[in-house]
């Protein structure tokens, strides 16, 4: 029986070949692609599907809610689960974009953390100094948007005390990283002052190994795995939206978990 | 069943509902991700280049100390996007040229059938929870002679080794 709801003119079939590098890139989530027929599709867009920047826009402006939708749910002070040192994978699990004989040490000696924006005491850090500051450890999952995931042991300081001790104006929307492997990254102030984002030194109470992102990189229990950049070189307090490596190519940007 | 497993380790630990919710819009954010392939750009556990030594190419994997016990019944996969378990670990040991292999569970099919082989450490890498074959393809493992314990001394539980590093190959 012919739906009461199908339009006189159907979209032309060509479109779905016309986006299926997009429609094949959602294999991880089969569930979604099984509904994502040509009549979604249409709905999705509610305009012109021929048109694929229309379809990728809307993509995006779905990514954009729900990043809003994110922010509104993230509670600052719950806590993510944590877990004795004994499940501590030794080493932990290697990722970036590239693979690990593409890994560029970083010398720990030359080596100073630049600071920008909106930030009272825009000083260069050693490690020495930001070692000095009061440490935290913590034992959290990483979980990574590939669908993987271990038990990882991290200290450094807590990115809270090292805002307020440059003052960092706390009321900023993003706080940005640029690190030495070329992967910027962005996170809103909220998770940047959570109790569980460092600025880890040490994994497993030993200091940072040079493809884990020697001397300093972030983790926080609160997102994937791809939002926490390795080898920092510096970081900016900013009203201005930062994106970053993955989110540029359609990532989620806030990525919680 | 490589799948099931990752899914199994990749379950997200923050159990609120808040949170759960998160998760669910984190789960349709992935559908606006135009041109996103992977969280790869390029593939992982790249066979060593021609004529390179085992030992020359296993140096450029960042070696990291490992202790034996820790790499005791670890899967062994193909470094190929669908992770293909080739076997697991029984054993580490020293051989009387002084080369550290790692002895695996080869083939068979839910554990039946499979036999012993021994893999040169600087073959393999480390890959979170596993291990993988980078400088063998299962068709050159087939070839591999079967272990026997007189070829070489297992290590000790508490010995800790350097291991080569590889990303994921998905």
């Amino acid at each position: 029986m012919k739906s009461p709801f199908r339009p006189d003119t159907v979209p032309d079939p060509a479109i779905l070949g016309l986006h299926r590098p997009l429609i094949r890139s959602l294999r991880r989530r089969g569930l979604i692609r099984g509904g994502f027929s040509l009549g979604a599709l249409a709905m999705l867009t509610g305009c012109d599907v021929h048109r694929p920047e229309a379809v990728e826009s809307a993509l995006l402006a779905v990514s954009r809610w729900n990043d809003q939708v994110q922010a509104w749910l993230f509670d600052p002070n719950h806590l993510a689960p944590t877990y004795p040192e004994s499940m501590i994978l030794k080493p932990p699990k290697f990722n970036a974009y590239y693979d690990v004989m593409h890994v560029k040490p970083v010398n720990g000696a030359t080596w100073r953390l630049e600071l920008s924006g909106l930030i009272a005491d825009k000083q260069p850090w050693t490690v020495q100094q930001l070692e000095a500051l009061p440490q935290r450890s913590m034992v959290i999952k990483h979980i990574c948007v590939e669908g993987w995931s271990y038990i990882g042991g991290w200290s450094g300081v807590p990115l809270r005390t090292f805002l307020e001790h440059v003052g960092a104006d706390l009321r900023a929307k993003y706080v940005a990283f640029q690190t030495a492997d070329n992967y910027p990254s962005s996170i809103d102030m909220a998770t940047a002052l959570h109790p569980q984002t460092l600025l880890a030194t040490k994994y497993a109470g030993e200091t940072l190994a040079d493809p884990f992102g020697y001397p300093v990189r972030l983790r926080t229990s609160t997102k994937l795995g791809y939002k926490n950049p390795k080898w920092i070189t510096s970081i900016e307090v900013t009203n201005t939206y930062p994106g970053g490596y993955w989110e540029s190519r359609g990532f989620n940007w806030f990525a919680g978990i | 069943m490589r799948r099931i497993a990752s899914g199994r380790r990749g379950a997200v630990g923050i159990g609120t509902k808040t949170l759960g919710a998160v998760v669910t819009v984190v789960a349709f954010a992935s559908i606006a991700a135009p041109g996103a392939r992977a969280q790869s750009a390029t593939p992982g556990g790249m066979p060593p280049p021609p004529g390179m030594s085992l030992a020359r190419s296993a140096a450029m994997r960042f070696p990291q100390p490992v202790r034996v016990g820790d790499l005791l019944h670890r899967d062994v996969l193909q470094p190929v996007e669908s992770q293909n378990v080739l076997g697991t670990v029984r054993d580490v040991v020293r051989d009387s040229k002084g080369t550290i292999l790692v002895v695996m569970n080869f083939g068979g099919f839910l554990g039946f059938g499979s036999r012993p082989i021994a893999v040169p450490v600087d073959a393999m890498a480390l890959l979170g929870q596993d291990m993988e074959v980078v400088a063998f393809t299962p068709g050159q493992l087939r070839h591999f002679p079967s272990f026997a314990s007189s070829d070489g001394v297992p290590l000790s539980p508490d010995a800790v080794i350097k291991v080569g590093l590889a990303k994921p190959s998905h």
